[in-house]
């Protein structure tokens, strides 16, 4: 019954908010206060002992049902306090952008769509709140309703229509293996014994991947993330990807966690490690040569998403050793989700003053807002791994997963953990580059306005405490909550693995500050030598590539259009010639009393008879052809086509 | 029985009652219509309840030596009761469309008639009966159609009436080569063909699909449907996207279970053709939808791929996927209803009937477009609304029945119904504010009015499907 709660609560709200005239009360910081204080203290006996169902007592062969375990309370905990953050933050900024009713309405709406989403029970309840998050954030995209934000918001709206039927039939399929509606977490395992069970896994794996943003599907995302007004791009980049991502270890959940060479997976770890390494290297390599703020915040969303997909596949790969790359991963989303919301809301205060993303244009900010310079500064750390902060704590967890799995010796194995660290330092120079471009460097030349918006620098400083908390003491989220998750989804042995890790050796905090020190130095080079002002070529880009074979398609479409009108009218011309042409014979049958049908001459024979005959012997020849009874005669291939009849 | 019959005179005597007040006011036509129509909801109620409690209700007679019999089984009971609710909404918004129009009488006389003769499909009980209504239907239909009187109505009155009758007339010889094999034409007995044998039942069951598929309009068989748009909306939103289309799928749901049986169409080789066909009618309308710039004939042409989805689950032969067509067939319907009802709106407050000019309408007309975008999503077939039920039990009966190639055909539908409306909509938000009379004026209210409640209805449904599955379920058991 709680769990039905927490979702309707946001829905009164967004209710209350519809039909309020004025503004004086906050209704997404009340509703969402209420959810956070709800779930903190009404969900955290799951991380001790059984599981919450609830079904909905409806009868028919849809019956919404909910379900917390411990994996869905952290996912359910960590967006109650986003959005707390964000509706503190809210307000003020959108005072700026104008709106903010319908803005409420819909943050309102998709966090009852999300809370859904990580709290459904089986997999159609959560198709069902899924395709709710997709249109409620969608006006989000579109707030600002300029042709820029229309597209963005197409790109959004294409590709989450495409992932929820792609969801679709993938369920379709799993429910035909399993005979049932796919339930989640009951550890209802799809064997890969027919093609079906693999066809629903991946089309599973698409459908979710699009939302996570999962390269090559990820070109909405940039798009859609930075047309968003900032408090809303804070919670796309911070949390509805992430609902991709928890989808996506739902999946391995069929595919089963922790026993994967069993129900013969091994290839499905293996093929999400490589995408999972692409979408890293894609999102930072375009982040680094972006020059507006929110492009490039978006882009690392990309790339952290790559880590979070990495971790996944390697927690298959690893199979019952997998402990690692599953609950790194899972300790990532929240980590990403806290730091990404502060970047993206440490930006909306500088837009708001100066009323400008393009990074170029800003700079020597830290004098106007030492303390915004302050909090972004711990985010950028937080997100380039520096030690002390949130980051750390995941990407050295995923890291010894990728280290343990290169241990193995496979080459790939061998490159990812190389191009991991690459990564690492795209991050870090993506993000010296901000910073630099942003608050150090030449003052910036703009109108500088200056809104003393206290309640936006506490919302960044509440997520900055977090993260704080979190980096000083990496083990208590870990033991809290990630473990007892890891544990539930099939992982037994996953307090074991993570007791060898020591979060404050010596090898990990160097080679986090070499990765950090590297990634200024490529920054710097970068900035001297202007190849972030490198604009790709079209045919590089997806964008552009995925454009060069539309036209294709186009110009091959338009000659088949061409040729299917010419074929029909040629048709139609020789068939109105011929009935024409039947018309005078027959005219001049009856004149006559008979006539000449080509070198055929018939006498005293109506037309009408003329043409049955012709009908007949047709018939007959066809027969004949169609049933060879002369023994020796052998049927053409093509004519056996006739014979189905 | 007297349910059954009063159920299936309940239009034809409301109707010629119109026909009798010449000189009657606007006010007392539309509530006899309205009564009509209600009492014909009332009686197709107690006889569908009837059916799906077991009861038979069973009603026969003989002309000229060949015997009828109106016998409703339950899916004739579900396309009954689609018919006559979504009368009433129809009926309801032409009180709104019409009033001012030239000729109102004609127009609710043959509108109730021809509920009458959709009836009388759904009910039938034996093939002669299905082919007499099945005619009767195309004959009172056609007044509706060339009610406008211009040139172009007229034609496409001509071009419904020779497609059509050719269609029947295919049936007739099917009909006549069913008796001559089976002795036998009624439904209540089992299929009638389930003895027969040989490679002629491979041209018999192509016979009857081209003939039914006339009105259900099969893709060669198409042409009559987008001209004959040129009727009033109501008729084009009730007539030419439910009910004549539909008694054309019903027909063919029927030939398929009902003449031939399931596990005879299976062991026919043309069963490795057919839903190709289905599947290049299900993509080639939308795609031709989506070139159309008359918001009518886009409609149209999106009619023409769903009412194929409802033949693809009939030709999966599997239990999930005739649910599938009977769930699309009762949650299709009053979504498309919905979006011909938003365009007849849109028409009559702005004149504007091509998409090009739906510049900023939007603001215009709030809630006639919140209606329009909710249908439209209705024809992606997005979760909260009804019409996902249907492509999902569809593309699970498509997996069962092994053509699985037909499951991505209703994604790529699904993906092309959207690239169809969702530019349109965001066009109507656009560009100059057009500023005109409130939309809650009385006409348009009664107009709104039933568009609005369609639209809450299929999210009900949409939500809690189980309000339309006992129908659905009933039909499954029934055939299998």
């Amino acid at each position: 019954m709680l769990l039905v709660l927490l979702i309707i609560i946001p829905i009164i709200g967004a209710l209350f908010s519809c039909f309020s005239r004025n503004r004086t009360i906050n209704v997404p910081f009340i509703t969402s206060a209420i959810v956070f204080m709800m779930t903190t203290f009404g969900l955290k006996g799951v991380f001790m002992g059984e599981p919450i169902t609830y079904r909905i007592p409806l009868s028919g062969p849809f019956v919404p049902t909910f379900r917390a375990d411990p994996l869905s309370v952290i996912f359910v905990i960590l967006a109650a306090f986003l959005w707390l953050v964000v509706s503190i933050y809210a307000p003020k900024y959108m005072k700026h952008e104008g709106k903010y009713k319908l803005f409420d309405i819909c943050t309102l709406v998709t966090l009852a769509a999300v809370l859904g989403v990580f709290m459904a029970g089986d997999m159609l309840t959560l198709l069902l709140f899924f395709e709710l998050m997709t249109l409620a954030s969608y006006f989000w995209v579109i707030h600002q309703w300029n042709r820029n934000a229309i597209k963005a918001g197409n790109f959004y709206l294409f590709y989450s229509i495409t992932g929820g039927l792609i969801l679709a039939l993938g369920i379709v399929l799993l429910g035909t293996v399993l005979g049932g509606l796919p339930a989640i977490g009951t550890g209802s395992i799809v064997y890969l014994d027919s093609k079906v069970s693999g066809w629903g896994i991946a089309l599973l794996v698409v459908g979710f991947g699009i939302k996570a943003g999962m390269a090559p599907l990820h070109i909405w995302l940039p798009h859609a993330h930075s047309a968003a007004p900032t408090p809303g791009s804070a919670l796309l980049s911070g949390l509805l990807i992430k609902v991709g991502a928890y989808g996506l270890i739902r999946v391995g959940e069929f595919a089963g966690w922790g026993m994967v060479l069993e129900s013969g997976y091994g290839w499905f770890g293996l093929l999400l490690v490589v995408v999972g390494i692409c979408t890293m290297l894609t999102g930072v390599l375009a982040a680094l040569l972006q020059s507006n703020a929110k492009r490039l915040l978006a882009y690392h969303s990309v790339s952290q998403m790559g880590y979070v997909i990495l971790g996944l596949g390697l927690g298959l790969y690893l199979g019952s050793e997998g402990g690692l790359g599953l609950m790194g991963s899972i300790y990532h989303i929240v980590n990403h989700a806290l730091f990404k919301t502060a970047l993206f809301l440490g930006v909306g205060i500088i837009y708001i003053n100066t009323g400008e993303t393009n990074l170029y244009k800003l700079g020597g900010l830290w004098r106007r807002f030492p303390i915004t310079a302050v909090l972004m500064l711990l985010a950028a750390l937080g997100i380039t791994g520096a030690p002390g902060l949130n980051g750390y704590a995941s990407k050295t967890v995923l890291h010894h997963a990728v280290s343990m799995a290169a241990e193995s010796g496979t080459p790939l194995m061998v490159w990812a953990e190389r191009l991991f660290v690459v990564v690492g330092i795209g991050t870090a120079a993506s993000f010296a580059k901000l910073y630099y471009l942003m608050f150090l460097g030449k003052p910036t030349k703009l109108k500088i306005s200056n809104n003393r918006a206290l309640s936006m620098k506490w919302a960044i400083g509440l997520l900055a405490l977090v993260m704080v908390t979190i980096g000083l003491f990496p083990r208590l989220l870990l033991n809290v909550a990630v473990i007892p998750a890891a544990g539930y989804l099939g992982l037994k042995n996953a307090a074991d693995t993570l007791a060898h890790i020591s979060f404050w050796n010596s090898k990990d905090l160097l080679s986090m500050f070499v990765t950090l020190i590297a990634g200024v130095l490529v920054c710097w080079a970068g900035l001297r030598s202007g190849v972030f002002h490198w604009n790709i070529p079209a045919w590089l880009t997806l964008e552009g590539l995925s454009n060069m074979v539309r036209q294709g398609f186009s110009a091959l479409w338009r000659i088949g259009v061409v040729l299917c009108r010419n074929a029909v009218s040629a048709i139609a011309a020789a068939s109105k010639k011929a009935v024409t042409k039947l018309f005078l014979v027959e005219r001049r049958f009856k004149k006559a009393g008979g006539g000449r049908i080509g070198w055929v001459t018939l006498t005293g024979i109506g037309a009408d008879a003329a043409l049955l005959i012709g009908a007949l012997v047709i018939l007959i020849v066809w027969y004949t052809l169609i049933n060879p009874s002369l023994p020796g005669v052998k049927l053409p291939t093509f004519m056996t086509l006739f014979k189905i009849f | 029985l007297l349910d059954l019959i009063l159920a299936l005179s309940g239009g034809l005597i409301g109707g010629l009652v119109v026909a009798m007040m010449p000189r009657a006011g606007n006010r007392i036509r539309s509530i006899t219509v309205s009564a009509f129509s209600i009492l014909t909801i009332v009686f197709s109620w107690r006889v569908a309840l009837k059916v799906f409690g077991g009861e038979s209700v069973r009603l026969a007679g003989e002309i000229g030596g060949l015997s009828w019999s109106l016998d409703p089984d339950p899916l004739g009971a579900v396309f009954g009761l689609i018919a006559s609710t979504l009368w009433l909404f129809a009926a309801v918004y032409s009180f709104g469309y019409m009033s001012g129009k030239h000729n109102q009488r004609a127009y609710y006389t043959f509108f109730l008639i021809s509920l009458s003769m959709t009836l009388g499909v759904a009910f039938s009980g034996n093939l002669v009966a299905l082919y007499l209504f099945y005619e009767l239907l195309t004959f009172s239909t056609y007044p509706l159609v060339i009610h406008e009187r211009s040139p172009e109505a007229v034609k496409a009155g001509s071009k419904y009436i020779i497609y059509n009758l050719s269609g029947a007339g295919a049936i007739l010889i099917g009909i006549v080569v069913t008796y001559s094999w089976a002795g036998n034409l009624n439904f209540s007995y089992g299929p009638i063909l389930a003895e027969s044998q040989g490679q002629g039942l491979n041209w018999l069951l192509l016979l009857f699909v081209a003939g039914f598929g006339v009105k259900s309009a099969i893709m060669p068989l198409h042409r009559w449907l987008p001209s004959a748009m040129a009727a009033p909306t109501p008729v084009s939103a009730l007539l030419h996207a439910v009910a004549v289309v539909y008694s054309g799928a019903y027909g063919i749901l029927r030939v398929v279970y009902s003449v031939f049986g399931h596990e005879l169409v299976r062991s026919l080789n043309i069963l490795n053709i057919i839903p190709w066909i289905i599947a290049f009618t299900i993509l080639a309308g939308v795609i031709i939808a989506v070139k159309q710039d008359v918001l009518k004939r886009r409609l149209a042409y999106q009619t023409i791929s769903h009412i194929s989805y409802i033949l693809l689950g009939a030709f999966t032969l599997q239990p999930w996927g005739l649910a599938g067509a009977v769930m699309h067939m009762i949650c299709y319907s009053a979504l498309k209803i919905t979006l011909f009802f938003c365009a007849g709106i849109i028409a009559e407050k702005t004149g504007q009937i091509k998409v090009s000019g739906m510049e900023g309408i939007g603001w215009a007309l709030p809630g006639t477009m919140v209606a329009f975008s909710i249908g439209a999503l209705g024809m992606v077939g997005m979760l909260p609304l009804s019409t996902f039920w249907g492509k999902y039990y569809l593309m699970k009966g498509s997996i069962e029945g092994g053509i699985w190639p037909m499951a991505l055909v209703l994604i790529g539908s699904g993906i092309i119904n959207a690239v169809c409306f969702i530019p349109l909509i965001i066009k109507a938000f656009r560009g100059k504010r057009l500023q005109s009379t409130p939309e809650m004026e009385s006409r348009f209210t009664v107009m709104l009015a039933p568009t609005l409640t369609l639209t809450a209805v299929s999210i009900i449904i949409g939500l809690i499907p189980g309000v339309v599955w006992p129908g659905v379920q009933a039909v499954v058991d029934w055939f299998f």
